[in-house]
């Protein structure tokens, strides 16, 4: 069990690397717009103007 | 195989019974309305060209998923006559371009804009996807926190006003974004709460984990040196969670303690800071019980109940819209006798400007050349143009309906009539009554009741044992932890503002749901809220042998050569196709002929001259419009501005509830009177200016009443942001929008009705979390008063507490039956 004496303290370094990591993320933007990420996932593909015309037919297939 | 419109999710669907509504907008369709365009291979109705065109566009550039993704309707596009094609050339200038985007590195230029109407995250999917592919954009990105548009583009390729004149075709209202204190604040708060969030989060998932290992450890039994350990990095995490995320508690509860006044944050402050420090005892000295789970998962849901509510509420903040982005930026200027565009701002007393008719006058200026109306609904209410002449000021923030003037402008923004009601709106902010949140009412005499307790508790353990005093005492304080009681009423604000905004609703103002469940006095602004703001035919008195349909075919020829706003009356009915020479008499009417037959249709002066035997106008108190023509005259037409549909049984409803309803309006005829008698309502004001409003509800508010008030116009702005609870109806201006604290985004006034039974259910729940929160608190003192609850038993107790305080106010969601 003295393991313990190492293990949690190697836990509370990658606690606060992981809290670094947030505080960073939040800071540089990434989660100032929560709703739109979180629609976003669920959004048609990015290139979706490219494939503009294909769109109506593969709706149907899919439906 | 099903077909493509089962696939087309759409949000209050509509009701195979009721009037159809926009595919586009959601309004309902008027009778008649032929605006019909196929999307995802379904024919699908529209209520106006506007929206027609709008769809169009994104039908045409394949991005009907739109249709599918978006999760509340659109707004409806502004009508196309009052847009200038020309208005968003002024931002091709370098130097106007300038105050809102940035060169960057590469040649490129980022240009923010800030975007009007944006209703969920499919507007968001929209834009970007038909700017992207556009040659010379290289990345556009909206901040739907933000309503904000950041697009990266090549100047060279494409102009400014080509990506202004893109967005407005998409039926949004974008203007440029212009960097407010206000606004980075609210940035840079969203920011500090996340933050403290996060670090809450982590804490509580590794104080967690200890925590499990102790509590195991008080059943299995744990070598002290093992506890110990454990102890002691749970006070190291919980002290940074305690320093860095509850902090706020700390120092909100401190400043009002300063100034007297108890707040909900001082219970928990008062908790979160014993509870640590007996923890913090407890582990230095290695005796009695530690809670910091309790600590850090406190610290952890309380702030997640709070940034909820306040992104709820943020999302749709609208701070930054003044009375002064309601004008336009691009004036037509006379500079070396040649009309030039120039921004408003370089615009000076003494400069001759030009108005065009449809446009929004830019400035205070006075009349040298020209006649025409001016809609001048911005200061009064009033819905029908004040005929001007050469001579006559204009006021910056009315509409020129008739013809082109010439005017010389008199002053700057800064002294104009509209900044001056900009003003006013500024005062109302600071004199806005603050009502006590029921939460912080509350926990005043908690606060009491917790430290009487406490001490009463330590009192008789000195007396039975002292060696346990203070760790009894101690554990009634972390017992009475008010988890629970601090979380009732964001909760409940939370689920009740998210149903509302399903409902169409959008709820802006903090304390605004309270308010509104306490309102006594509820008032309507006329035009444009209570009636539809638009003239509409309501009479016709005929003076000859002629059928109705034979006069109105005559006039309705005769006023498709009008855009004064009585020609709106007429648009539905068709006309007579020989009416030809017709003229438009500035101020006066129309004249035409028909086979020689001269015809006159306009005010009694103006029909007289050609027909001198025209009898008086009717006495009733419509707006009459006479028709003549050379020999007799036909008819009397009488117009009015029709009243919403819904309008009764929302006032019917409200003084039922013992609602005292009101009217206030800047129209000063006897309709006002008229319109209140027909209604039913309790009180009439007419002729009112937006200061004398302010008056009559501030009064009111002194008298000790709460006053909710709804409008939509500049003039209501004032008005709405002193009220104690305010909406802003369908059409409102952006200025009405920013000071009421809910926006009505459909053109149905029964959701005033329906989110004050919605704020009244909420008050409910926040009352029943309170009664739970503190009926668990009062049993399980004395429970622990008498040294018998283990912490374990605490905590778990603390969470369901907290759970079902939850639960109930997710209750507020549900449809209403």
């Amino acid at each position: 069990m003295d393991s313990l004496y190492l293990l949690i303290p190697v836990a509370l370094v990658f606690v606060a690397a992981g809290i670094k990591l947030l505080l960073w993320a939040i800071d540089d933007g990434q989660y100032d717009d929560l709703d739109k990420e979180a629609w976003r996932i669920l959004a048609p593909e990015q290139d979706e103007h490219i494939k503009a015309e294909e769109n109506p037919d593969r709706s149907k297939d899919e439906s | 195989m099903l077909s493509a419109h089962q696939a087309v999710a759409e949000p209050r669907a509509a009701a195979d019974d009721g009037p159809c509504p926009c595919y586009h907008c959601g309004e309902t369709v008027p009778h008649g309305a032929r605006f019909e365009i196929e999307i995802g291979g379904e024919s699908r109705a529209m209520c106006c060209p506007g929206c027609r065109a709008v769809a169009g566009l994104i039908a045409a550039n394949g991005l009907e998923n739109f249709y599918q993704q978006r999760t509340a309707y659109s707004e409806r596009p502004v009508d196309a006559e009052f847009q200038l094609n020309d208005q968003y050339l002024i931002y091709d200038d370098a130097e106007m371009a300038q105050r809102f985007s940035q060169q960057e590195a590469d040649g490129s230029v980022t240009a923010r804009l800030l975007l009007g109407g944006i209703t969920c995250a499919a507007c968001t999917w929209l834009i970007e996807q038909s700017l992207e592919p556009i040659t010379g954009v290289h990345s556009a990105l909206v901040n739907l926190q933000q309503n904000r548009l950041d697009v990266r583009f090549d100047p060279e390729k494409i102009k400014l006003s080509e990506i202004f004149s893109r967005v407005e075709s998409l039926g949004y209202r974008p203007r440029p974004f212009q960097a407010s204190t206000q606004r980075e604040q609210n940035a840079s708060d969203y920011r500090r709460d996340l933050r403290r969030l996060g670090v809450a989060g982590f804490g509580m998932m590794q104080v967690g984990m200890f925590a499990v290992a102790l509590h195991a450890g008080d059943i299995q039994g744990i070598e002290e040196q093992y506890q110990g350990l454990l102890r002691g990095f749970s006070l190291l995490v919980s002290s940074f969670v305690v320093y860095y995320s509850a902090g706020i508690f700390f120092s909100t509860a401190w400043r009002h303690l300063q100034q007297g006044v108890l707040v909900m944050d001082l219970p928990v402050a008062l908790a979160i800071g014993l509870a640590w420090l007996a923890s913090a005892w407890a582990t230095i000295t290695g005796t009695g019980q530690v809670y910091f789970d309790s600590v850090v998962m406190f610290t952890f849901f309380l702030l997640l109940g709070r940034f909820m509510e306040s992104r709820v509420r943020q999302r749709h903040s609208m701070t930054w819209f003044d009375a002064e982005s309601a004008l336009p930026d691009a004036v037509s200027c006379r500079r070396k006798d040649q009309w030039v565009t120039v921004p408003r701002t370089q615009v000076a007393a003494g400069d001759i400007v030009l108005l065009r008719p449809g446009e929004t006058i830019p400035v205070d200026a006075e009349i040298t050349d020209g006649a025409s109306a001016v809609r001048e609904d911005t200061f009064n209410g009033e819905h029908l143009p004040r005929a001007v002449v050469a001579g006559n000021t204009v006021f910056a923030g009315t509409v020129n309906v008739e013809a082109a003037l010439e005017a010389r402008v008199l002053c700057t923004y800064l002294e104009s009539r509209l900044a001056a009601l900009q003003q006013s709106v500024e005062v109302a902010q600071t004199e806005k009554p603050r009502l006590a949140r029921l939460a912080d009412r509350v926990a005043s005499w908690f606060v009491a009741g917790v430290l009487l307790v406490t001490s009463a508790t330590a009192l008789i353990w000195m007396q039975i044992d002292p060696s346990r005093a203070l760790w009894v005492a101690l554990s009634v304080l972390v017992i009475s932890c008010p988890c629970a009681l601090a979380l009732a009423t964001p909760a409940a604000l939370t689920s009740a503002a998210s149903a509302l905004r399903g409902r169409g609703v959008i709820v802006r103002g903090e304390n605004a749901l309270e308010a509104l469940a306490r309102t006594t006095h509820l008032f309507f602004d006329k035009t444009g809220t209570l009636t539809a703001g638009k003239l509409t035919l309501s009479r016709v008195e005929l003076l000859v042998d002629q059928t109705e349909a034979q006069v109105l075919a005559i006039a309705s020829s005769l006023q498709r050569w009008s855009n004064h706003p009585i020609s709106q009356a007429f648009n539905d009915i068709s006309g007579t196709a020989d009416i030809d020479n017709v003229k438009y008499h500035v101020g006066q009417g129309l004249s035409g002929e028909q086979q020689g037959l001269r015809y006159r249709m306009g005010s009694e002066g103006f029909c007289r001259v050609l027909c001198p035997q025209l009898p008086p106008a009717p006495s009733a108190p419509l707006y009459w419009v006479a028709l003549c023509d050379e020999h007799r005259p036909l008819a009397w037409i009488g117009l009015t501005d029709s009243v919403r549909p819904e309008a009764a049984a929302v006032i019917d409803e409200a003084r039922h509830n013992g609602l005292l309803v009101g009217l206030l309006t800047g129209d000063n005829s006897l309709q006002g009177t008229l319109l209140a008698k027909t209604l039913g309502m309790d009180t009439v004001n007419i002729g009112l200016e937006p200061q004398q409003k302010m008056a009559h509800v501030q009064a009111l508010q002194e008298a000790g009443y709460v006053v909710s008030m709804v409008g939509d116009g500049l003039n209501d702005a004032p008005v709405l942001s002193l009220a104690d609870a305010s909406f802003a109806v369908a059409g409102a201006t952006d200025l009405a929008r920013t000071q009421a604290d809910f926006v009505v985004v459909g053109g149905d006034l029964t959701a005033v009705t329906s989110t004050w039974r919605q704020a009244r259910a909420c008050r409910r729940i926040i009352v029943q979390n309170f009664a739970w929160a503190l009926g668990y608190n009062l049993s399980a003192i004395p429970l622990a008063a008498m040294g018998y609850i283990p912490p374990w038993a605490a905590a778990i107790g603390m969470s369901l507490s907290s759970l079902l305080v939850v639960a109930n106010s997710l209750r507020l969601n549900r449809k209403p039956r």
